[in-house]
């Protein structure tokens, strides 16, 4: 047999003629993912910087390139969603129930409305982030580590202190993590939530363990979430899996209509499959929102990041994880609503009494945030329990005034030092009683503070309390009004250990020495007007972002 | 080619054979090795067991079979007594898919059946796939022995497999390309006009040098170096334990070389002039046999030759080359050589340019490559951010901490010093290397032989 | 016939030798104790003290084991396009490029950082 014949016998099906059809290339609506593109595109610009810019210039060209793209890549979600009738308008939405919206990359990624709000939403939360992670005032050399791979306490890093280095790592860290976070919300189907989430959360694993100070706690924070964080990926995966096995499909309209309407024999009687599979992807994605009983790695890596870090993961993270746990609730899930219902109303209440009660005991300051955090969880939970639109624009409205407040919060926790006899300054006072007094000291600081405070506790003409009036609003006009009920009763809880430490820094003798106010530079100081400013904004003309909200609606 | 319509007795009858040729393949390339390296050395060799000392690989297991079973005190016993037999049998595996030749007909029977256990549309991953886990006999012999040679050896040799992996899985990629198909027999097929070494000439050496550092043989046979690890992983092991490591070493030779002869010279097929006689006779019938051999022996005569000619890599240096040089070239030549296949199939005419811009970014990944080896040969700082302690400059003491050290580039020794005798100069560490590598090729049963005499 | 059971056939044959000869030497090979001998070999000196089930080794392997699975991936992905590539037309070649790009955005900053140094 000559090798020509013996071409012909053969069986494999592949055949390497162009002419042959069977594959086209998916439509990619580059307009839409625009947002996305313009952020990863920096990171790897980013990337390079960091191999090929000499070292004392890296500073100096991370901060403009990720400022830049994150203002870019706004200014993009802002052109995409005032342009083009892509996007239908409210009255539109009578004749079309979708509401608008693209769905690209052979519908991978979804870009409605509510895509556009959280990625919005998120570049500005994570441009102020940067903002203070860039603050260079307080230590020299930034908050984080001169070199992370330095043992903590070893000659090698004593060597990279004296040396002034800083790990500018940080930069492209973020933009990744920012990545994941736009694709989060829009991702149409599980495995591409799965892969956003973990692009989001590898890089934040790093982030926290990046401190420059207390670095034994930092990198148990940072090791601590990434194996937490491991897990709860584990159970999102497995439980994709099984829906899959369910629906045939991970697509969300197509898991959506295998819910409602069960139709071949894997979906007919196979209840415990889809059930199963839904709690173990709430499950995933509870976690990331830090309600309980997902909680427990919430103080401990907050308490342990750097704070600048805590707080950019504080306020984005939770706006990415309700993101995508709102899609997945209300797009692909909202046909079992009975189901996972009165599961999420145990977790939800769970979270609030859990957050708020043991908030009270915690004499740290950044533990504290992190209990009120969770605190939040279960108020955001409790609005996206009304399972309709107007739960989805109080979560949606919540989001955006809990980011804020945060973030400005969390600025403020940078500022306050432990300082020597000689009046060097040394690491974060986070010890609550190091804050007393500090009402006399540095009034304006205190008083921003107060302001940040009381939007958590939900106090009128703040944010906080906007975003609580919607949610308990909305979970009241859908009949869950125990839930409200029990809502307002853990804010008033929670509303007793903000006011302590209001009372604490105004009416408290100052603790001798040992606590200074250092001064900012100018880009903290930004950050913090800017969150304190939406903080009053928001409060006193709410309707300002709710008309934003007003044409919310998911594209299945 | 239809795979799967051999009955059971013949599936038996060919895995058989495959075993039997390995097996005498393998003594043979022993006896080959000693014998080469013995006149590269301007020594007989192995010449008193047998004619030509033919039967001295045989005598050697032979031996190797009647010598103490040693199971040291600390290892774990399971692994350790699992590694071997994992080593031992995956080495196996890789070869029922090499195709030996076409179909033909089995004397006095009329049954017709391809010259090739069998065939799988993945079988190259498959190939690759069994190496890797070759890899485990390695790790788990050096890990579970308990003691410090051999888990550095193993993790070392581990560490070497998978560098090189990466750079035989880039460089076969260009032969799927071409091949459209990563089934053996298909490749060889595809191979009737141009065997693929000539279009792909870069792939083949990429393969030929990653082939050389998978199967841990000279000059990159760091896990063996014996002045710094004993024997390896495979220190704490002796008798047949020792002998599987052994066969599985040489058997992996074997693999590579098939693999190499399939996929780049054109296989079981005649070459070019003998292809052409009588229309294609020397391509029929069991002559293909004979250029398959013909060409595997080639290939492991060059194995042989690296080994006489070649001093070892240092570590380093070894992963450097791997890293730094094959990896990126073998990225560049997948690039262009899919955007040269886009062209060729578009009918698009402007080769000219792919080969302009393409050739230019390899030219230059190469003059990097270069430039990075010359300055890291001289012993200037990489470019990079670790701040490595510098030598100072100027004399040293080699006997400062009572312990004998070489010069680091730019050191020179002090010609003074020492507790006692004459010092150890770098000419004396030369000609010590030599001395370790003569013994070596006294041949792999005697190392051991001398070993127990040493434990005893 | 299944085409992997041929393979099966071949493990089978290379696994019933390979534990034939080393349970057959245990057999057959000959035993003088001697204490010294089941001591882990370090050149004639005291054996170093040694982890029980695997002792300590640099760091560096790991960072190996990190790269070799990003380049694997990275290789496994190559695969299946290179031997698609006729159907898959000059799209599937601008991602193919776009990805390794990529890659080697991350396999610069590897290279710079000395990652890829062995010291």
């Amino acid at each position: 047999m000559t090798p020509v014949q013996h071409l012909a016998f053969l069986e494999t099906g592949m055949h390497r003629t162009a002419s042959e059809a069977g594959f086209s290339a998916p439509e990619v609506d580059y307009a839409a993912v625009s947002p996305m593109l313009v952020i990863f595109g920096a990171a790897l610009l980013a990337v390079l910087v960091e191999a090929f810019v000499p070292r004392r210039f890296r500073y100096a060209v991370q901060v403009p390139l990720t400022l830049l793209s994150l203002a870019g890549a706004f200014g993009a979600v802002v052109w995409y969603s005032t342009t083009g009738d892509h996007l239908q308008t409210a009255g539109s939405m009578v004749s079309d129930p979708t509401g608008g919206g693209v769905s690209t990359l052979e519908g991978a990624v979804v870009i409605d409305s509510v895509s556009l709000f959280l990625q919005g939403t998120l570049l500005l939360l994570a441009f102020l982030s940067v903002l203070i992670m860039s603050e260079r005032n307080l230590d020299s050399g930034g908050s984080f580590t001169p070199a992370a791979s330095a043992v903590p306490g070893s000659p090698g890093e004593e060597q990279a202190l004296r040396a002034g280095f800083c790990q500018s790592e940080i930069y492209p860290l973020l933009l990744f993590t920012v990545g994941g976070m736009l694709l989060f919300p829009a991702a149409a189907d599980l495995l591409t939530m799965f892969i956003a989430l973990e692009v989001l959360s590898l890089p934040l694993y790093l982030m926290c363990g990046l401190a420059r100070r207390r670095r034994l706690l930092s990198q148990e924070a940072s090791l601590k979430y990434f194996l937490l964080g491991a897990f709860s990926s584990a159970f999102f995966l497995y439980g994709a899996a099984l829906l899959y096995g369910y629906a045939g499909t991970v697509r969300l309209s197509g898991i959506a209509t295998a819910i409602t309407v069960p139709t071949t024999d894997a979906q007919l009687g196979r209840d415990w499959l889809m059930l199963t599979g839904i709690a173990l992807v709430a499950v995933g994605l509870l976690f990331k929102i830090g309600a309980a009983p997902f909680h427990s790695w919430t103080p401990d890596v907050y308490q342990g990041a750097p704070t600048p870090v805590t707080g950019f993961m504080a306020a984005a993270t939770k706006v990415a994880a309700f993101g995508a746990l709102l899609r997945v609730l209300y797009v692909a899930f909202s046909g079992a609503r009975w189901d996972w219902e009165p599961a999420l109303w145990g977790v939800a209440i769970l979270t609030m009494v859990v957050g708020s009660v043991i908030a009270i005991v915690q004499t740290d300051v950044k533990r504290m945030l992190a209990y009120s955090s969770i605190a939040h969880a279960g108020f955001l939970l409790t609005g996206l329990l009304a399972v309709d639109v107007s739960g989805l624009r109080s979560v949606l409205f919540y989001l955006v005034a809990y980011g804020f407040t945060t973030i400005g919060a969390f600025a403020l926790v940078t500022l306050v030092r432990d300082s020597g006899e000689e009046g060097q300054i040394g690491g974060e006072a986070t010890h609550l009683s190091q804050w007393a007094g500090l009402g006399r000291r540095s009034p304006l600081l205190a008083a921003t503070f107060t302001l940040f405070l009381l939007s958590f506790a939900g106090i009128p003409l703040t944010s906080g309390f906007s975003g609580k009036f919607a949610v308990f609003a909305a979970a009241v006009s859908h009949g869950a009004w125990v839930l409200a009920l029990i809502g307002v009763l853990a804010s008033l809880v929670a509303a007793f250990f903000y006011v302590r430490v209001i009372v604490l820094m105004y009416f408290s003798e100052p603790t001798s020495g040992g606590t200074a106010v250092v001064a900012p530079g100018a880009a903290t100081v930004f950050a913090v007007v800017v969150a304190a400013a939406v903080t009053v904004v928001l409060g006193v003309a709410p309707s300002l972002l709710l008309d934003l909200t007003r044409d919310a609606v998911f594209l299945p | 080619m239809e795979f799967g319509r051999d009955s059971i007795w013949l599936v038996l009858a060919k895995a058989a054979l495959i075993f039997v040729f390995l097996v005498i393949t393998t003594l043979l390339a022993i006896w080959a090795e000693r014998r080469i390296v013995g006149r590269m050395q301007s020594r007989p060799g192995p010449n008193r067991t047998g004619p030509f000392g033919l039967l001295q690989a045989l005598a050697d297991g032979l031996k190797l079979m009647l010598k103490e079973d040693l199971v040291p005190r600390r290892v774990d016993r399971l692994v350790y007594l699992l590694a071997p037999v994992i080593a031992g049998t995956t080495c196996f595996m890789a070869f029922a898919v090499v195709p030996f030749g076409p179909e033909v007909t089995i004397p006095f029977t009329d049954t017709r059946t391809a010259l090739q256990l069998t065939d799988l549309p993945i079988a190259v991953l498959f190939v690759l796939a069994v190496a890797s886990m070759g890899v485990y006999g390695i790790l788990l012999a050096g890990w579970s022995s308990g003691s410090t040679y051999p888990l550095l050896g193993g993790v070392r040799s581990s560490a070497q497999v998978i560098s090189y992996e990466i750079a035989m899985g880039l460089s076969l990629i260009a032969v799927f390309l071409f091949a459209g198909s990563m089934s053996t027999s298909r490749i060889v097929a595809e191979q009737a006009e141009i065997w693929y070494v000539f279009p792909l000439f870069v792939s083949f050496a990429i393969y030929c040098i990653s082939m050389v550092g998978e199967t841990n043989r000279a000059p990159f046979d760091l896990p063996e170096a014996e002045g710094e690890l004993v024997g390896g992983f495979h220190t704490e092991y002796s008798s047949m334990k020792f002998a599987m490591f052994f066969l599985g070493e040489y058997i992996n030779m074997i693999t590579v070389s098939a693999i190499a002869t399939t996929l780049f010279l054109g296989g079981w097929q005649a070459p070019w002039g003998i292809s052409q006689i009588n229309d294609g006779m020397f391509n029929e019938g069991w002559w293909p046999l004979l250029w398959f051999v013909g060409k595997l022996w080639a290939f492991l005569f060059v194995f042989i030759w690296l080994r006489g000619t070649l001093p070892r890599l240092r570590y380093d240096q070894f992963m450097r080359f791997g890293w730094r040089g094959l990896i990126p070239v073998a990225l560049v030549w997948v690039v262009f050589i899919s955007a040269w296949r886009q062209l060729l199939d578009s009918g698009v005419d402007a080769r000219r340019y792919v080969i302009i811009v393409c050739g230019a970014v390899l030219a230059l990944l190469v003059v990097w490559i270069v430039i990075d080896s010359i300055r890291m040969a001289r012993g200037g700082e990489a470019p990079s951010d670790r701040s490595a302690p510098t030598a100072e400059d100027g004399p040293i003491d080699p006997f400062a901490g009572g312990f004998p050290v070489p010069a680091l580039p730019g050191q020179q020794l002090l010609r003074t010093a020492g507790p006692s005798g004459p010092v150890l100069g770098v000419d004396t560490v030369v000609t010590g290397e030599a001395t370790v590598r003569t013994a070596d090729d006294e041949g792999p049963a005697d190392g051991r032989d001398s070993q127990e005499v040493r434990g005893g | 016939m299944n085409p992997y059971v041929p393979i099966l056939v071949l493990t089978a044959l290379g696994a019933a030798f390979a534990v034939l000869s080393v349970a057959g030497s245990f057999l057959i090979g000959p035993r003088r104790h001697n204490r010294a001998k089941l001591d882990a070999y370090e050149c004639g000196i005291e054996p170093t003290p040694h982890a029980v089930g695997g002792g300590r080794f640099p760091v560096k392997y790991y960072l190996v084991a990190m790269l070799f699975i990003v380049f694997d991936i990275e290789s496994v992905f190559l695969m299946p396009y290179a031997v698609a590539f006729g159907k898959l037309g000059l799209f599937a070649l601008v991602e193919m490029v776009l990805f390794m790009v990529t890659v080697f955005v991350a396999y610069a900053y590897m290279w710079r950082r000395g990652g890829l140094d062995w010291d």
